[in-house]
């Protein structure tokens, strides 16, 4: 195997969990596999830190590995990280521990299971997000099905049956799309590898057939508005766990997809059709806010807004603007981050009042101060409030949208009000609402419930107070992959408005020169 | 004379090693532990031959002996324990399974018409009685008949078509004969991928599978499906590759909707069926079509795809099978879908290699079931024919859905029910078998390259 680094650090964070995973089938008691679990995701954690040292002007791709896997199809194992891939591989590791640690008591059947499938979760996650081999990245995102329909199916509510089939089937349906799109790429560009494709420019036509299909995988998984039907049933029936992994790792593969593939591999179709995606985007905003509104089920509530705060993420990189895709990606991280910590936290509420309704759960303020003071935290962060993580994303998204078009800034302005109207309306009635009854068991948040909150939290400000960091970080990529989509497109002779009529007569030239330079430079 | 004993060494370990289990039975006082463990051995001598690569033998001789060898081990190691249990192991259920074997080998590897016909023959009868070895057991005598009429009706096709080939061409060289050309060997091509057809259960002749695998012991539907399918899929192969333009030209497009419509049959049949038995018959349908695409691509790197994907199949099946006989109690196999409820959790070995080989039969990565898919798609694609596999694909999407109910029984519900609740014991050698089967599901999965460079290397890659 060919390394950057010397370690392979990306393989590493694949195979630790695999390898404990398997050490888990021999452990017998509960409290070993807990804590062994747990042990492995602070040891993934700390793997995690080598990429930290991500140098953001540094090659396109960093810490590549590569080795051969199957030569007579042209498939390889090549992992790589850059700006895109980052925070969503740092933000899956550090799900892996605080999931441990949010399910300690929430789950007390089947143990060992579930612990195998946590860890199986999170190993085929960092794979998709670092796989620079289309195959493998297929193979990864399959790898990731199974897990999560057993998290959902055998741990979840009792409509889990019905949620986790809906769950597989949608998915599915979207890979099956994004497979035929994999071997078209094969036909057409000759090769798996994806910074390879990245060079290459296609025929309109083609592109827009690819596009179509990868799209509808990737928009099934955001989900965007007229697919998103199967995420509320998901997540009201997974368990905690299911839930965070759900909205802050699984969703993110769908506009992960969309930066990783629709940008760079079909260019000039991604212009043509931005219109529509925003227009969805836009609708998913809306309608996920007002349907938010209406909620009674706290746990559906934030599985709605999830629907509004994705349609940001999607409005974002379809924006096609530095200021809109790093919105967009910070977005992805926030939304990951608070999302994860809102339907953590729901779960700690459900172990105490064993009801997700809001009329069960009112008044908690007096009764649990420090649960409410978080939950007021993560709530304020998913309305955006200036000085939460969300509010830079959500600022630069709309910055984006009103430098492109004002006319798309002020349709997604309500979206932002809608987010406020119902997560303070949930605040108000969960904290000083009238409580019907009194439960001895509303008791406020123990250590290690704090312990597992904590790091959300803190990730919630120092995102919201010092964001250049992250921003400065992937900026470059982004306007890497932004220069070489203009660069191909203005190659293929697509000018703005250009009807569709013509367009679809254009014929990519397989190489644009500056595409190639700006791409191949992998290794320094 | 050396030269010739080192040919066909394989040949002779597997014919010698069934003589010498009727002979050992002969003798007074022989334990009954002894015929497995010699069936085993004989069984074991074609795979040492083919993995010390011996000079002159042809390439699909070679791959074929370590193939069945793998094949007839893994069955001979699930059977032991299985068959003695239930009181119908004995001298002629090991000797029977050797030279069935040896039937299969010299059917995968004939060069000449009648050789083909001899082999598919000399694995077909000794299969009939294999399947019939449960004596106490109605449902097998009715599976062994049911097996019998389909296959002697494909024999006489097939010895139909072969005697047209002869009478069009003058030769019995399959390659020479097939060269010729002309409208007769065109119709004796026709008749014998018919005859072919039968025993490979392409539809619309694949009704008798489902029967004849749920009458059968587990074991031995599991060598069924795996061993006897591999050989018969190899002449089709084989004939395919040699077929004439011409032949083609006439013969392709039936056997596009023959493909086609095994695949639909297969993956919609196993939809609604309560017995996994005939899940896995429906599910082994299936995977004949996909095989029988990859034909029509043989010269377009389908038949590396091909090899490939009888390799992971006769893995998985035998996994698959496997795992139900090692979870069925002393009477009957189990068999409804809901008596499989909840086993995950009781017995999470052998019912995790039967998740493994269900989510390989189903074609999910990162198993060998994906790897071979993509190869066989890949090489019709890359033959044209991208219609068929583009139906393929969509059938194989639907065939998921009937893997994925068995994994869900095996994991969803919580209870197991009372059906025979506790499994007869394994065996080491069981359990050793389906342990290896499964991991080696996850390995050509993960390291494909291994099983595909062998494959190259023999065909020198082409």
């Amino acid at each position: 195997m060919m390394t950057q680094n010397g370690f392979p650090v990306v393989t590493a964070l694949i195979v630790l969990p695999l390898i404990a995973a398997v050490a888990l089938l021999f452990m017998r008691r509960e409290w070993t596999v807990r804590t062994f679990t747990l042990g492995v995701g602070i040891l993934e954690c700390l793997l995690c830190l080598p990429l930290l040292g991500y140098a953001p002007d540094g090659p396109a791709f960093q810490f590549v590995e590569q080795a051969q896997w199957l030569p007579a199809l042209g498939m390889t194992y090549h992992m790589g990280v850059d700006g895109l891939s980052l925070y969503m591989i740092l933000l899956t590791a550090l799900m892996l521990p605080l999931c441990v640690l949010g399910s300690w008591t929430y789950i007390a059947k089947r143990v060992t299971e579930f612990h195998f499938c946590l860890l199986l979760m999170t190993s085929a996650c960092i794979g998709v997000f670092a796989a620079l081999d289309f195959v493998l990245f297929y193979v990864f995102w399959e790898a990731m099905l199974v897990p999560m329909y057993l998290l959902i199916a055998v741990w979840g509510g009792p409509r889990r049956r019905y949620a986790s089939i809906k769950f597989f089937l949608y998915t599915l349906a979207g890979s099956t799309l994004l497979l035929a799109a994999i071997v078209a790429f094969r036909q057409v560009g000759g090769t798996f590898s994806i910074p390879e494709l990245m060079e290459k420019s296609y025929a309109f036509k083609f592109q827009v057939w690819a596009f179509g299909a990868m799209a509808l995988a990737f928009a099934i998984k955001v989900p965007m508005f007229p697919f998103h039907t199967w995420l509320p049933a998901a997540h009201v029936e997974a368990p905690a766990a299911g839930s965070v992994l759900l909205a802050a790792i699984l969703l993110k593969m769908g506009t992960y997809g969309f930066l990783r593939f629709c940008l760079p591999l079909t260019p000039a179709a991604t212009e043509t059709f931005a219109p529509l995606m925003i227009a969805l985007s836009i609708a998913g905003i809306i309608y996920g806010g007002c349907i938010a509104l209406g909620q009674t089920d706290i746990k559906k509530l934030i599985a709605y807004s999830s629907v509004g705060h994705m349609g940001f993420v999607t409005l974002g990189i379809f924006l096609l603007s530095t200021k809109g895709v790093s919105g967009a990606i910070l977005q992805m991280l926030n939304h990951g981050i608070t999302t994860g910590g809102l339907f953590m936290m729901i779960g700690l509420l459900y172990e105490r009042s064993h009801s997700r309704e809001i009329s069960d759960n009112q008044g908690l303020g007096k009764f649990m101060p420090i649960f409410m003071f978080l939950f007021g935290l993560f709530s304020f962060s998913s309305l955006a409030f200036p000085g939460t993580n969300s509010f830079v994303g959500e600022v630069l998204v709309l910055i984006g949208a009103f430098q492109g078009n004002p006319w798309i800034g002020f349709a997604a302005v309500p979206g932002a009000m809608l987010a406020a109207a119902y997560m303070l309306r949930l605040l108000q009635r969960v904290t000083w609402g009238e409580p019907a009854s009194y439960k001895p068991s509303w008791k406020d948040l123990g250590l290690r419930e704090w312990v597992t909150l904590a790091p959300l939290a803190a990730l919630v400000f120092y995102i919201g107070l010092a964001p250049a960091l992250a921003i400065t970080t992937i900026e470059p990529s982004i306007e890497r992959t932004l220069a070489a989509m203009r660069a191909k497109n203005t190659a293929m002779g697509l000018t703005k408005d250009m009807p569709l009529a013509e367009r679809w007569l254009l014929t990519g030239p397989l190489a644009v020169a500056g595409v190639s330079d700006s791409i191949r430079k992998e290794h320094p | 004379m050396t030269a010739q004993l080192v040919l066909y060494f394989p040949h002779l370990s597997l014919a010698l090693g069934g003589l010498v289990i009727l002979l050992a039975a002969c003798l007074r006082r022989t334990p009954a532990t002894l015929f497995p463990i010699l069936a085993g051995v004989f069984a074991a001598l074609p795979g040492l031959w083919s993995l010390a690569g011996p000079t002159g033998a042809s390439g699909i001789g070679c791959y074929y002996a370590g193939l069945l060898s793998v094949i007839t081990l893994a069955t001979v190691a699930l059977t032991a324990r299985y068959a003695a249990r239930r009181g119908f192991a004995g001298d002629a259920l090991y000797g029977l399974v050797l030279w069935s074997a040896l039937g299969m080998l010299l059917l995968a590897a004939s060069d000449d018409w009648l050789m083909l016909i001899v082999g598919l023959e000399l694995a077909s009868l000794c299969l009939y009685a294999v399947v019939a070895s449960r004596l106490s057991d109605p449902l097998g005598t009715e599976a062994a008949l049911k097996y019998f009429l389909p296959g002697a009706m494909s024999l006489a096709v097939l010895v139909f078509g072969a005697a047209l080939v002869y009478a069009g061409s003058g030769s019995l060289i399959i390659a020479d004969s097939l060269a010729a050309g002309g409208p007769i060997v065109s119709a004796g091509l026709a008749l014998a991928l018919i005859g072919i057809g039968f025993k490979l259960s392409l539809a619309p002749v694949h009704l008798w599978t489902p029967d004849v695998y749920q009458g059968a012991p587990a074991p031995i539907a599991a060598f069924l499906s795996t061993g006897s399918k591999a050989a018969t899929a190899a002449a089709l192969l084989h004939l395919c590759a040699e077929a004439s333009p011409e032949a083609r030209e006439l013969l392709w497009p039936a056997l596009a909707g023959v493909a086609g419509l095994t695949m639909a049959a297969g993956n919609i049949g196993a939809l609604c069926q309560k017995s996994v038995k005939r899940i896995l018959a429906y599910s082994s349908i299936a995977q004949m079509g996909y095989i029988a695409m990859a034909a029509m691509a043989v010269n377009d790197g389908g038949g590396e795809a091909a090899l490939f994907y009888l390799a992971a199949f006769a893995l998985m099946d035998l996994g698959a099978f496997g795992a139900v006989g090692l979870l069925s109690g002393e009477i009957g196999d189990r068999d409804d879908v809901t008596a499989y409820q909840g086993l995950g959790y009781v017995h999470p070995w052998r019912a995790g290699a039967l998740a493994i080989s269900l989510l390989s039969l189903a074609g999910l990565p990162p198993t060998a079931g994906f790897i071979g898919k993509f190869l066989v798609f890949g090489a019709a694609l890359r033959a044209g024919y991208v219609g068929l596999a583009a139906f393929g694909i969509v059938t194989a999407v639907i065939g998921i859905f009937y893997a994925l109910r068995v994994v869900a029984a095996l994991y969803m519900q919580s209870g197991v029910e009372a059906h025979p609740a506790i499994p007869a014991p394994a065996g080491p050698a069981g359990g050793l078998a389906l342990g290896v089967m499964a991991a080696g599901v996850l390995a050509l999965g993960l390291f494909p390259q291994s099983l595909l460079g062998a494959i190259a290397a023999l065909f020198g890659g082409g």
